[in-house]
């Protein structure tokens, strides 16, 4: 490659979803709240996207793998074929 | 004596009274061994999100308790070989738990899903998720290079 795409910064100011609000839990045994740190293929979506702080991130991480592992989240999507 | 909960799936093909005798049996392990018991839930019947097994369904059950390390040890060789639990997981939750002062105080975990839940079911976007979609379509496409 030439040269490097010039990539906008991301000002993404978003919070975190856990910060903001206290009461939400991250429990490897809820699939509903993990879904939507998940991409459609199962991969964990990056803190950059989400918008967590890095303690969260760690603590959904470990929740995620903990799910996968009893079978609430898959590992990929392509188990099927 | 420290807390911990076990998430099992147990085969769900099996009549009630044989899931009933592994309940006992699980119960029976902790209390032998000096633990107690906080919290036996049955979660119900789930598809899984793949085959464990071979089988698509599992029926999950949560149990809290509290007891010693080795505990842990001696339940998770019994459920390595009973052949009706497929999976599980340990997790400790508190390192110190006095029984007698916080059993009462218990509140017990209701199943955060509902029977027939398909993960892979797309949830409806809200417009939170609309800002990130313009990213996101960025990272898929990273994804499927």
């Amino acid at each position: 490659m030439a040269f490097k795409r010039r990539r906008r910064t991301f000002h993404r100011r978003k919070v975190c979803r856990f910060c903001v609000d206290s009461e939400l839990r991250i429990d490897y045994k809820d699939p509903k709240t993990l879904r939507y740190f998940v991409t459609e293929r199962g991969k964990i979506v990056p803190r950059r996207i989400s918008g967590n702080c890095a303690k969260h991130q760690r603590v959904l991480t470990l929740a995620i793998k903990r799910a996968r592992q009893v079978a609430l989240l898959p590992f990929t999507t392509i188990h099927t074929i | 004596m420290r807390k911990y909960e076990t998430f099992f799936i147990v085969d769900p093909d099996l009549p009630d009274d044989i899931t009933a005798s592994v309940d006992e049996k699980i119960k029976s392990i902790i209390t032998a061994q000096g633990g107690i018991v906080i919290n036996y839930t049955p979660w119900g019947k789930k598809k899984l999100a793949y085959p464990v097994k071979k089988r698509s369904r599992g029926l999950y059950v949560l149990a809290e308790y509290s007891g010693g390390p080795a505990l842990v040890a001696e339940l998770e060789r019994n459920m390595r070989l009973d052949e009706r639990v497929l999976k599980f997981i340990t997790v400790k939750l508190e390192d110190r738990f006095d029984p007698e002062t916080e059993l009462p105080r218990e509140v017990k975990t209701s199943p955060a899903f509902d029977e027939d839940d398909d993960i892979l079911l797309a949830t409806s976007k809200t417009s939170e998720d609309e800002e990130e979609e313009l990213s996101e379509e960025e990272f898929e496409e990273e994804e499927n290079e």
